[in-house]
This record gives structure tokens, C-alpha cells and sequence, in this order.
């Protein structure tokens, strides 16, 4: 005979109402881990989206020499088309440079006047194929239409997707290896609680030994207690977070709002939340499968 | 069948608890198991419960060979032995019939039939309509008795009793005993540690008579002369 599921969950729940104070404990010292952890997933997973919709705009902008002839940049045009990587290319003329910023500098565009289209030089807007669309590749590209003798000078801002890339680098490992010392925190820790309040119930572990209860019968109900802590801390702690993100948001000065009204701040995607839960869960399952088993190896 | 074969039992410290025991217990026999404090009773009790495990030698139990190596049905065994102490190991936070209850439940038993059980038992340990009180309410032969109901209430094949009427006055290990020989009646192996002669006298049981570890009965005709 088994005893029921609905027995061991209702154990596990009368355990840690008995044992209030330490489960408060575990779950406010979880929550506090998991919140700097998913903290920085927030930040890294922030900032690698805008990186993602900063790469989407990249384009190459090739300046051609002043004296390169009419004739060559149809042929021009077509090889470069035809070149890997590159999606489409638009042909920008000194008058249409001229065109185009003044149009940019709207009702400040007197601050134009007097400056001749022969001074500009022609230019490519080379724009690339989406997977191209990163620093490594970019850089082929480029290496690619510097071989072309009408080349003037190309830009594409690589060194700040560089930056970027590598702060989003680091932001990621620190995230890692910060988290994983936290985490590795969070089982010592739920081991240790669990431990004190396994101890507390010494007596009646004894007497379910000595009744004949199973060493499953035993365990299963503190598995859950540090599931359910798990659970629990890491629920409070994204709930907490997706407040705090809401509070930046809300007090963040005017001038930074407007700043960042073409840039979407998101909340972490549903997989990483639900991956934050189960890990919760699963340090939690491991804190008291390590107490539990430190106990009763001693018990039996 | 009770079998010990040659059963040694030292500590680490390298203290003889039990030296070259040999017995065989039949079923539905009472036993008593004699001798002063330090004598080895409660060892020999333990290893037959599987809490303790023999330095060397063969100890079975119901038909399990618990010395063998690899077992690991302890739970399943203990299931078919029922164990008293002295001290009663009661859960002080619960009710009487929590207390008795505990065995069933953690074995699996539906609680209609948990209920029906528990108070079949408390009937016959003479403590029915105590059920809702608090253990700590009870008498010292109150809480022995409620022991022996979660040490019965399982139906086992085997009780194991240690010095169960130790704490107890006269009148109270009387009722006490009163039940054990009813046990024993209905058919239950009982081997009970005690080092009262007075009541070893009262009984015609066979006696294990243990000093220092060693058995001192040979005349007492339940030993096997391996």
C-alpha cells in the first residue's frame, strides 16, 4: 500500500506551517538571489535586443571619389548587387546628399545655405542581407568594396556594435557567473534550513521509521517543501523585478523618456521566466535532497 | 521463527555488546529477555528491529535473512514488527488517536480504514472515547498503553518490547502486562526485555538470561546449540 499523492502534499504544507520562521527565511534569502539573477538576465536581454535592432538598421555607406565618372557607377551598382551578402544597393548623388539633409535639419536647414552639392561626394547606401548583419560579417563585406578603385572611404559604425556587442558580453558572463555563485548560495542555504527544520522533527521521522514508513514516505515531503520554497522565492522574485522595472520606468526624467520612446523596454520573454521558475524549483529539490539525505543517513 | 546464529555485536569503541549469541524464537512464543542495565537486552532488541546491525552472525527474522548482504527492506519488515519502548516514543504535539492513527497512515492505509482500526485498537487497550486527548493528559500506563496500540494496530507477526513496564508503577505494569499476555494469546510472538525478576517469576516463559553480552541460560531450553 502507497500512501497518496494528496498525504505527502498535505504533509509537506502541515511541515512548513509548523516550521514557519525558517521557511519565511529560505524563501526571503531565494527571492533575493533569484531577483539579482533575473535582474541581470533583464538588463543583458534588454540590451541584446536593442543591440538586435541596432544590427537590423546597420547599412554600408560607401563614398565614392569626387571624379569617378557616371559611366562606371551603373557597372559598379550591378557588381556590388551581385556580391554575397548584400541585399540592395541605392546610389546617392551630391544633390540628393544635399536634398536629404535638408530635410533632416527641417526649419534649421539655412544652416546649409551657401554650401555647393560639388563639395559632397557621391555615395552607395549598401544595405545588407539580415544574417550579414553583424560585426564579423559586416567586416567581410566592407573588406570586399574596398577592393573597388572608385572607393573613397566606407562607414558602417563598427566600433559601436563592437562596444556594444562586448558590453552585452560582459553583462551576460557577469550575469552567469554571479548567478551561479548566488545559486550555488541558495542550495547551501535551503540545505541548511531544511536541515534545522528536518532536525526539528526528529522525534517524528524516528517513530515514522520505526512504524515502517518507506525512506521515500520520509523524504518526499521535504523534496516538495524545497520545491514549493523554490517556487515560491523565485515567483516573488520576478514579481518583485517586473514591479521594479515598472517603478525605473515610471520615475525615469522626461528627457530620458523621450530618449527612449523608439527603444522598446521589454519584460524577460515567457520561456525565461518559466526556465527561472523550474530552476527555482529544481535548487530548491536539490537543497533538500541534500539535507535529507545528510540526515537520515545519520538517522536510520 | 526468530533465528540469531552466532551473533556478535562490538561498537566502535571496541565494547562487546553482545557476544556469540545463538537463540530461536517459534511463533506465537512469548519470550522474555533478562538481565541487570548494560547487559545487552536493548542491543539484541535492536538488531531483531534492524536499528542496529551485527558485528557478525545470522539473524533472521519472519523468514528474512536480515544479516544478508544487500538488504533493504528494512520498512517492509518493520511493518510486520511492532516495537515498544520504556519511554513510549510518543508524538507529544498529537491526539491519542493521531498518535495511533501515524502507523497506518504513513504505511498507506485509506482513512476510513485507519479510522475503523484505530478504534478497534483503542477499544481493546481499553482507552476508547480518549481518543481526541492530548497524549500529554495521559498517566505513564495510559501512554504505554496507547503504545502498544501503534505498536499493534498494524496487525504485526512479532512485538518487540523493551523494558516497557520500566517506567511504571506496580498496578500500572500489571494492566500492561495484562495486554502483552493477551498478545500473546492471540497467537503474536512477543520478546520482552526486562530486567524485574519479579515479573520474569510471575510467567512461565522461557527466560534469555544475558550478562555482559553473553547467554547465561543454556538450562532455559529456547537457545539452539549451534
Amino acid at each position: 500500500m502507497k500512501p497518496s499523492l494528496q498525504y505527502v502534499l498535505v504533509r509537506a504544507i502541515r511541515n512548513m506551517r509548523r516550521n514557519l520562521f525558517p521557511n519565511i527565511t529560505t524563501v526571503g534569502v531565494i527571492t533575493i538571489s533569484v531577483l539579482i539573477f533575473s535582474a541581470f538576465s533583464l538588463i543583458a536581454y534588454n540590451l541584446a535586443s536593442f543591440l538586435r535592432i541596432w544590427e537590423d538598421k546597420i547599412e554600408v555607406i560607401a563614398y565614392l571619389k569626387k571624379k569617378t565618372p557616371a559611366g562606371e557607377i551603373e557597372t559598379l551598382l550591378d557588381k556590388i548587387r551581385q556580391m554575397e551578402g548584400v541585399e540592395s544597393v541605392n546610389y546617392v548623388s551630391p544633390s540628393d546628399a544635399i536634398a536629404f539633409m535638408e530635410a533632416k535639419l527641417g526649419d534649421q536647414k539655412n544652416l546649409l545655405e551657401g554650401i555647393h552639392s560639388a563639395v559632397l561626394p557621391p555615395s552607395l547606401e549598401v544595405q545588407l542581407k539580415k544574417e550579414y548583419r553583424d560585426s564579423t560579417k559586416i567586416g567581410g563585406v566592407v573588406s570586399q568594396l574596398k577592393q573597388f578603385p572608385q572607393m573613397e572611404e566606407i562607414q558602417y559604425g563598427q566600433e559601436w556594435v563592437d562596444l556594444f556587442s562586448s558590453l552585452v558580453h560582459i553583462l551576460r558572463l557577469t550575469q552567469w557567473v554571479l548567478g551561479g555563485l548566488l545559486l550555488l548560495a541558495m542550495v547551501f542555504i535551503i540545505s541548511n534550513t531544511l536541515q534545522l527544520a528536518i532536525s526539528s522533527r526528529r522525534e517524528e521521522i524516528e517513530i515514522m521509521q520505526l512504524v515502517g514508513a518507506s525512506p521515500s514516505f520520509i523524504q518526499v515531503p521535504f523534496y516538495l517543501e524545497g520545491m514549493i520554497q523554490g517556487l515560491v522565492g523565485a515567483g516573488l522574485a520576478l514579481s518583485f523585478l517586473f514591479l521594479l522595472q515598472k517603478i525605473v520606468l515610471f520615475y525615469l526624467p522626461s528627457s530620458m523618456k523621450d530618449w527612449l520612446v523608439k527603444i522598446p523596454i521589454l519584460f524577460l520573454p515567457i520561456n525565461t521566466l518559466v526556465g527561472i521558475l523550474l530552476g527555482g524549483m529544481i535548487l530548491g529539490f536539490l537543497g533538500s535532497y541534500m539535507a535529507s539525505v545528510r540526515f537520515l543517513k545519520s538517522s536510520q | 521463527m526468530i533465528q540469531m546464529i552466532h551473533v556478535h555485536k562490538t561498537y566502535p569503541s571496541q565494547i562487546a555488546a553482545l557476544t556469540d549469541i545463538s537463540l530461536e524464537i517459534f511463533p506465537g512464543q512469548f519470550a522474555f529477555v533478562a538481565g541487570p542495565s548494560g547487559s545487552g537486552k536493548t542491543t539484541l532488541l535492536h538488531i531483531l528491529f534492524c536499528s542496529e546491525r551485527p558485528t557478525s552472525g545470522q539473524v533472521i527474522v519472519n523468514g528474512t535473512d536480515i544479516t544478508q548482504k544487500g538488504f533493504n527492506k528494512v520498512h517492509q519488515l518493520r511493518r510486520t514488527i511492532g516495537m515498544v519502548f520504556q519511554d513510549f516514543k510518543l508524538l507529544r504535539d498529537r491526539t491519542v488517536g493521531e498518535n495511533v492513527a501515524f502507523a497506518l497512515e504513513v504505511t498507506g492505509y485509506p482513512p476510513a480504514e485507519v479510522q475503523r482500526r484505530v478504534l478497534e485498537i483503542l477499544k481493546w487497550v481499553g482507552l476508547l472515547g480518549r481518543e481526541r486527548d492530548s497524549v500529554l493528559t495521559l498517566s505513564a500506563g495510559e501512554k504505554q498503553r496507547v503504545a502498544i496500540a501503534r505498536a499493534m494496530v498494524n496487525n504485526p507477526s512479532l512485538i518487540l518490547a523493551d523494558e516497557p513496564t520500566g517506567n511504571l508503577d506496580d498496578q500500572m505494569a500489571n494492566d500492561v502486562m495484562k495486554l502483552f499476555m493477551a498478545l500473546h494469546r492471540q497467537g503474536t510472538t512477543v520478546i520482552f526485555a526486562t530486567q524485574n525478576s519479579d515479573l520474569i517469576q510471575r510467567y512461565p516463559f522461557p527466560v534469555i538470561q544475558l550478562v555482559r553480552g553473553k547467554r547465561v541460560d543454556e538450562e532455559a531450553g529456547i537457545g539452539i546449540k549451534a
